[in-house]
């Protein structure tokens, strides 16, 4: 496998996978995630960050795109640059992201009161990924757009 | 947790460009797969090994190296059967092995070497071989059942 140099005249190098919508099956997209980014360069610290967003985006999208239908698939593309790796997570939008989820930074102290815990991925997300979109997929389902950047 | 048995058909796919180191991308995501339906992990070596051969032939002949071209693969799962079909553009087509020589008369010289892997891919897996294809390209399927 070679890593493209950013002037030379190439092919983009993409991985897809589609995978059905139940729990567990996240566990298929970080494994291929951090297969690739090891061979791409990234140190192990890295590559466990890349773990946990890519598990953190399609559970998302399992549980709350999807709600876990399993016949509804999830779209993982990943996409290897001459400066970093950049993973696509789509699910069907069978429910829409509400747009604060995706803005707001959750407060601790707020989740002390409430039974419901959740509601940190998106957070955790941004706060691993060097670059992180959320946007409407083509097929109308909601995308996560997240890049990492490969230091050399 | 409860892994689902006999009950739900589980499918996924993926594909990748042709270009070598991709194909090991591709079977640790078929592995992980193989995993969550309750493979073993002596089951899943033989699997990654079966299917990282198929997919090398799907990158070096029936796509010729050109990582524009993808090599897919799907993985359904029904019942106790683990079904993946590696599919590729058919730049070269299957002819065959042709002599169909042993292991022993090949490592003699005295028959070609080509074939290696699918002798290989046929002792790991419970079925496999190429399957009739429509669209020019080759389509390798190999098979595992669940032993219960």
């Amino acid at each position: 496998m070679t890593i493209p140099n950013s002037d030379a005249e190439y092919t983009e190098r993409v991985i897809e996978l589609r995978l059905p919508s139940r729990l567990g099956y996240e566990k298929v997209a970080m494994d291929a995630a951090s297969s690739l980014a090891r061979r791409m360069g990234f140190g192990s610290d890295r590559v466990d960050a890349l773990r946990t967003a890519v598990s953190e985006a399609v559970t998302n999208a399992i549980e709350h795109g999807n709600e876990q239908d399993s016949a509804m698939k999830v779209m993982v593309m990943l996409m290897v640059r001459p400066d970093g790796l950049v993973i696509s997570v789509a699910d069907q939008g069978r429910k829409q992201l509400e747009h604060d989820k995706t803005a707001a930074t959750p407060r601790i102290e707020d989740t002390f009161n409430k039974e419901d815990k959740g509601g940190w991925g998106i957070w955790l997300i941004r706060e691993l990924m060097d670059e992180v979109e959320f946007t409407t997929a083509p097929t109308g389902g909601n995308q996560v757009r997240m890049v990492i950047h490969l230091e050399r | 947790m409860i892994i689902a048995m006999n009950t739900a058909t589980l499918s996924m796919e993926l594909s990748f460009p042709s270009e070598l180191g991709y194909e090991k991308v591709a079977r640790d995501a078929v592995a992980a797969f193989a995993r969550r339906l309750g493979f073993d992990r002596e089951r899943i070596e033989d699997l990654k090994t079966a299917l990282g051969e198929a997919c090398i032939n799907a990158i070096e002949h029936g796509n010729g190296h050109v990582p524009g071209l993808h090599v897919a693969v799907s993985c359904i799962c029904e019942g106790e059967r683990l079904t993946i079909e590696v599919h590729d553009k058919g730049l070269n087509r299957y002819q065959g092995i042709g002599s169909g020589a042993a292991i022993d008369v090949k490592l003699q010289g005295l028959a070609p070497l080509r074939g290696m892997g699918l002798m290989m891919i046929a002792q790991l897996v419970d079925e496999a071989g190429f399957t009739e294809s429509h669209d020019g390209g080759n389509h390798f399927r190999l098979s595992l059942y669940r032993r219960v």
